[in-house]
């Protein structure tokens, strides 16, 4: 069946989870058949089975025991112990990490003097204590042995690898010559590009080169921009201005192509603000106020995933759609513009068996009432990618709400006394020859670059050019030298939030690959090499204060109350959308990976395998396209599709992904994928008449004819695949962002696509059970279902009589864990997927290994659409162990390696698993993970040993033929249950709500988890299980699941209701689809109705 | 007869080889030879000096950290090139205490042999049983009585469990923990020594509460 055919009439639920599941394609048939798709004896074959040995061994390791009497340790205690460290215990410290020009503002926990988790810093404005999976997987970064550890030298095709000790030393002497010349001359000759900073400590450094060398040229330079932004504020207030939205209090929010709770600098603040705004069950939370969302995207972003309303128009067509917007809000008061619209449309829909989506007009019509009604208390937010105009429109727009000042506040845009040159500028210049040296201090400007620059070829024709960078990267490869860079944690640095207070970042470690920040090297440049970095930070962030206030700077990380101020700006009225755009044909929408950002972590295992919030796509990037423009292209799911441009010679070739909801003619790439010089995790080619740094992995690729071959010794080197397409070849100056007038070839070839969303199906029966239970698990209403009956989330569902079938534990007199999950909070931004992965030791199995549905995340966000096809709605749901008080697996299993805690927890006993998996069979939830290999095993090598240090002391590793799963985190819980006794409290063992934080709980950006003592009433846990909205999933079975979640509430404006169906699997009998948005009481009724005929 | 007698020596060979491989046979006694042959007897016995003098970690994180060099040198520092000690000097010149000086000169650590090593997905916490009035000597037996330490106890989870079970007999008052000497009223007197331990540790949020879960020493 096609992608648009109507839906199967034999379906029950209107939710549906991808349109594999929705078509049932043979593909998918074959694998639910057996909940492990592949069996154990299923060895990884080919390519992917190299690929999966080397993930094995950059991504974890175990220092192991064996024999009878184990193995004998050592104990090795310092010669002399630093004053105040404890051996054993952590410690944390304030930091800030920068990239792309946007800080993060962190806690970092160090055990032995090795950081091990990154949190949010619950202080910092900016971060409140959450942080977003990029931060997180920072750790593993630190580790990677793939990172540059010399200083390399690269002349006439050679390789020069300079000795560790030396090699510095002669690079500041190369440098101190040619800054000798180069100064002499005022600086002509010297370039020196970087990606934008918010540093004070670089701007001061490159105050002073500018000052002291006048002739010498800067450069900035980052793949995913502000440069549009910028611009947008130059046209609209004549100076570059910078956007802070303020989501609290607001009560319509709009949202153009923009990713404003997710992909923004100040996402973060933005999102705990929306999370806020969410909480309906917050004293005094009026359910009239509730705030609206609204998102006008070509893709599904996190934001537009979670609005009440979406539209999907292209993201050339923005532009327009705000200037009719504009006018539309103009006219709102008239209340002529939307409703002969509307009610053309009411006709139309009461024809058609199925709900179709609003149309762009009514659609826009209605938001621009909704924005004239809530004036001074809305926003309008754009996309940094979208053209200048559309963020004058934008600008224009919020002061016609007048909310400029009050829910979009601007300030100045910092910048330095130093003018930048763009990288255009510089290939310019390069080709001109008016460089000679060239600094490229961080970036990898040679893979990221716009294509037509050709910017690898012109950095060949500059004598001297230097590239620092944590790896040996693309752009290395094309200078003379390569220089490794810290990793942000071991380095002196600043960063300003995107509010402007300064942050420090300090050093939580040695450098340990002889890595030198970028300070350090503009040091040599600026004559500052023999001060400290540390007290360049002091002297550039601070100035001259006392000891003091510097220790608070250290100490908390930031500079408290230091935000900038607001100003005061008039918007320019009346801008034109330029009618260049044209509104057909196909179009490339490029956006930074949610995983691999620009490129930059793109060997980071953590990231690569976390599943995109849309697609829940691994280890790849893909054309992302709707039902309809999969039909144009003439590609199903999987199917390559080649795309050029007539201005082009590129061309890329893409698997095809569908996803609903995309705006027709719209091909949604993610950057950052194809790697070629990123390391054995995200991609690695040997450079011409090189050899691959990759040795031992051989024996793997070829099996058992290398071992034979080799005796077990491998005997060459090889790449390792890149991951992912590489489309920065078909990005330009001209379109950044979004490229027109595409043409596309189905070339008819499969890819095989690593998607998670399927995975933990049963088999057909089990899956249509699923389906016809979705409603059931992901529990939704609206605002005025929720003021009708609060409670509207308890009647779905199966409810059985609550006896007990045997003896059940009492926690009467002891503390009962239990977890509440706002679904009405989550962005489905894997925030909390990968906090668990670094605080639980998760192994990263590769894409091979997730193709087969043995990924081992202990949650995943499970993602469901309803609704037509067309405009379909998602509902996000985070799942972990339910830690059920009757849990079915602990009834199961031989050995008694999962039992019941007095606490209520579900134990999971590694060192007594068998590996029978029949827990993980019995387990109706699917979150139970099972050991296929020794994931870990890897670690022992003593190549690996740097990696071994991101695990978590206080979590054991698994070996093969170990079943694992969430636990609520219980070495935090003891580690909480010790302090309580040893700490010298006032009531000792009295634990305090909130004392214990689970890992996915503390890196939530909307504070959608809730974690706590379910006996202490006072508790926020317990409240938040006592609310009306709160249920636990598949009820019928009885399983008392210690998590709740709190039933979502959407907020639909009254005149786009009628397109969205009650969603729930209450309706039963195919007429799940379309029209159930008039009348509520009606609604209620049947509801009823329909819970007794399913009982 | 030939086939029984097969079977005996099997089943002799098999008894062997289990007793052999008992956790309590194998590691009770266990003593390896260390680095620098440092008597417990003379320090913790007769010089009477706390445990935590050295083990200075024990009532405050997991780990009853085993002492830095410069612990050592406290007492024990060698002499300058002049023939001048150091601080308190004791036994300057030993060549037992090569090991000391040296490690305190250069910087090295001491490899001690680890003794009391349990399975690493074991955690066990020191701070905790301290602080709850488990002496040292209940897992590592009369310590201050070693000229060289052995391990004492089966430390098997048996052994464990049997106590978080009942823990009140093998419990002691806080300022006795260290004093491996204490011994606890006689037999009958049992029941005053839990009144008192229950008294001591109190009862409600604070009763002592020996967890038997799984996972509070897997996870």
């Amino acid at each position: 069946m096609s992608a648009t055919e109507t839906p199967n009439a034999t379906r029950i639920s209107p939710y549906w989870r991808s349109l594999d599941d929705l078509e049932q394609s043979p593909e998918f048939q074959q694998f639910v058949k057996r909940e492990f798709p592949q069996q154990a004896e299923d060895i990884p074959e080919g390519v992917s089975r190299r690929r999966w040995m080397q993930i094995m061994g950059a991504s974890f390791a175990l220092a192991g025991a064996q024999g009878c009497r184990w193995q004998t340790e050592k104990i090795v205690p310092f010669a002399e112990r630093p004053e105040g460290y404890v051996p054993g215990a952590s410690t944390k410290f304030a930091t800030s990490i920068e990239w792309g020009g946007a800080s993060r503002h962190l806690l970092v926990t160090c055990y032995d003097g090795r950081p091990i988790k990154v949190e949010g810093n619950p202080e910092h404005p900016a971060s409140r204590g959450a942080a977003e999976a990029f931060s997180q997987a920072a750790t593993l970064s630190l580790y990677d042995p793939d990172r540059q550890s010399t200083v390399l030298q690269r002349s006439g095709g050679k390789k020069i690898s300079r000795e560790a000790e030396t090699g510095w030393a002669e690079f500041e002497k190369f440098l101190g010559e040619q800054t000798e010349r180069l100064a002499a001359a005022g600086g002509a000759g010297l370039g020196l590009l970087m990606p934008p900073s918010t540093s004070a400590t670089i701007a001061t450094m490159l105050g002073k080169i500018a000052a002291a060398m006048p002739q010498a040229r800067l450069y900035q330079h980052s793949a995913v921009s502000r440069t549009n932004e910028l611009a947008g504020a130059q046209l609209a207030f004549g100076k570059p201005v910078r956007t802070h939205y303020k989501l609290a209090g607001t009560r319509v929010v709009a949202a153009f192509d923009s990713d404003l709770l997710h992909d923004r600098p100040d996402s973060l603040t933005i999102a705990r603000d929306w999370g806020d705004a969410r909480d309906v069950d917050a004293e005094g939370f009026d359910p009239d106020k509730m705030v609206r969302l609204y998102s006008v995207e070509s893709q599904f972003t996190a934001t537009g995933s979670v609005a009440d309303h979406r539209l999907a128009v292209k993201s050339s067509q923005i532009p327009a759609v705000l200037a009719e917007l504009r006018d539309a809000i103009a006219h709102a008061g008239d209340g002529s513009h939307g409703k002969d619209h509307e009610q053309g449309h009411e006709e139309a829909h009461a024809e058609g068996e199925h709900p179709v989506a609003p149309t762009r007009e009514e659609f826009i019509a209605v938001l621009a009432e909704d924005l004239a009604a809530a004036k001074g208390e809305s926003v309008v937010a754009i996309g940094a990618h979208q053209p200048a105009e559309a963020h004058a429109l934008a600008h224009e727009i919020n002061a016609l709400l007048q909310n400029a000042g009050k829910t979009v506040v601007y300030t100045d845009e910092p910048s330095g006394d130093v003018e930048f040159g763009t990288i255009d500028g510089l290939v310019g210049d390069m080709a001109a020859r008016k460089i000679d040296t060239l600094l490229i201090l961080g970036g990898n400007p040679a893979f990221d670059a716009p294509a037509e620059l050709a910017f690898g070829d012109e950095l060949q024709k500059v004598a001297n050019t230097v590239h620092l960078s944590p790896y040996d990267d693309e752009t290395s490869r094309q200078c003379t030298w390569s220089l490794p860079e810290t990793h942000p944690f071991e380095a002196w640095s600043d960063a300003a939030a995107w509010d402007g207070t300064p942050s420090v970042g300090q050093p939580l470690i040695e450098p340990l690959l002889n890595g030198r920040s970028a300070i350090e090297v503009l040091s040599l440049l600026t004559g500052d090499a023999s001060t400290k970095p540390q007290d360049l930070v002091r002297e550039a962030v601070l100035g001259e204060v006392e000891e003091k206030a510097w220790k608070q700077f250290l100490h908390d990380g930031f500079v408290a109350d230091s935000a900038a101020a607001p100003i005061s700006v008039t918007a320019k009225q009346g801008i034109e959308p330029s009618s260049s755009a044209d509104a057909d044909g196909l179009e490339v929408v490029f956006r930074p990976s949610p995983q691999v950002y620009d490129g930059r972590f793109a060997n980071n295992g953590w990231l690569q395998e976390t599943p995109e919030f849309i697609t829940k796509l691994t280890w790849d990037n893909a054309a992302v396209v709707s039902p309809t423009t999969a039909k144009t292209l003439g590609a199903t799911q999987g199917e390559m599709v080649r795309l050029s441009h007539p201005e082009l010679d590129a061309e890329i070739d893409l698997p095809v992904f569908v996803v609903p909801g995309t705006a027709d003619d719209t091909i949604a790439v993610a950057l950052g994928y194809g790697r070629t010089a990123a390391g054995r995790v995200g991609g690695y080619v040997a450079e011409p008449g090189g050899k691959s740094k990759y040795r031992e992995e051989v024996v793997a690729e070829r099996g058992n004819w290398g071992m034979k071959l080799g005796g077990g010794i491998p005997l060459l080197s090889v790449n390792a695949a890149p991951v992912g397409q590489n489309v920065y070849p078909f990005r330009t100056s001209k379109h950044t962002d979004i490229v027109p007038g595409v043409t596309s070839i189905a070339l008819g070839k499969k890819y095989l696509l690593a998607t998670t969303q399927d995975h933990f199906s049963i088999d057909e029966v089990g899956l249509e059970m699923a389906e016809r239970r979705a409603g059931d698990l992901v529990r939704e209403g609206t605002i005025e279902d929720y003021k009708d009956h609060a409670d509207f989330a308890k009647h779905v569902g199966h409810h059985v009589p609550d006896v007990e079938l045997w003896d059940e534990l009492s926690y009467d007199d002891n503390r009962a864990w239990g977890m509440a999950i706002d679904l009405n909070k989550c962005l489905g931004c894997n925030a909390c997927v990968v906090a668990c992965t670094s605080e639980n030791n998760v192994p990263v199995v590769g894409k091979d290994q997730v193709s087969r549905g043995r990924e081992m995340h202990w949650i995943r966000i499970d993602r469901y659409f309803h609704g037509p096809r067309e405009a379909p709605q998602v509902a996000y749901q985070p799942l972990a162990c339910q830690q059920c008080e009757t849990a079915p697996c602990e009834q199961v299993c031989p050995v008694a390696a999962t039992v019941h805690s007095d606490e209520g927890l579900n134990d999971m006993v590694y060192n007594r698993c068998i590996g029978t998996r029949y827990c993980a069979n019995n387990c109706p939830f699917k979150v139970r993970r099972f050991n296929f290999f020794s994931y870990t095993s890897r670690f022992r090598e003593a190549n690996n040993e740097l990696l071994r240090l991101v695990n978590n002391p206080e979590v054991t590793l698994r070996s093969r033929g170990v079943m694992e799963k969430c636990t609520y985190c219980t070495q935090r819980i003891s580690a909480a249950r010790i302090k309580s006794k040893t700490d010298g409290r006032a009531v000792p063992g009295k634990i305090e709500d909130g004392e214990i934080v689970t890992a996915c709980q503390q890196a939530c950006p909307t504070q959608a988890i809730t974690f706590g003592d379910l006996k202490d009433e006072k508790s926020k846990v317990a409240a938040k299980h006592a609310s009306p909205r709160s249920y636990g999933m598949l009820d019928g079975l009885r399983l008392k699941p210690r998590t709740q979640f709190l039933a979502r509430i959407r907020n639909p404006h009254p005149k786009l209701a009628k397109y969205y169906p009650k969603p729930g699997g209450h309706h039963g009998g195919g007429h799940g689809a379309g029209g159930h948005g008039e009348g509520d009481h009606g609604h209620q009724d049947e509801k009823h109705k329909d819970a007794e005929h399913s009982a | 007869m030939v086939l029984g007698g097969v079977a005996g020596g099997g089943a002799y060979a098999a008894g062997v080889l289990g007793y052999l491989t008992w956790p309590e046979v194998m590691n009770v006694g266990y003593a390896p030879e260390q680095p620098v042959p440092f008597s417990h007897k003379l320090h913790a016995g007769e010089l009477k000096m706390d445990c935590r003098y050295c083990h200075n970690t024990v009532d405050k994180t997991a780990h009853a950290a085993v002492p830095s060099t410069n612990v050592c040198a406290n007492c024990h520092s060698g002499t300058y090139d002049d023939g001048q000690t150091k601080y308190t000097a004791v036994h300057t010149n030993s060549i037992k205490l090569l090991p000391v000086r040296q490690s305190q000169t250069s910087g090295d650590p001491i490899e001690w042999e680890k003794i009391h090593d349990l399975g690493d997905y074991v955690y066990f916490n020191h701070a905790i049983h301290v602080n709850q009035g488990v002496s040292c000597a209940v897992c590592h037996g009369r310590i201050d009585t070693m000229d060289v330490v052995h391990q004492n106890k089966p430390l098997t989870m048996s052994w464990c469990i049997e106590c978080h079970r009942d823990p009140e007999p093998r419990m002691r008052p806080l300022d006795e923990v260290t004093n491996l000497a204490w011994v606890a009223p006689a037999g009958d007197e049992l029941d005053p020594h839990r009144q008192l331990m229950r008294e001591t540790y109190g009862d409600g949020e604070n009763e002592i509460k020996a967890s038997t879960n799984c996972s509070t020493c897997h996870r």
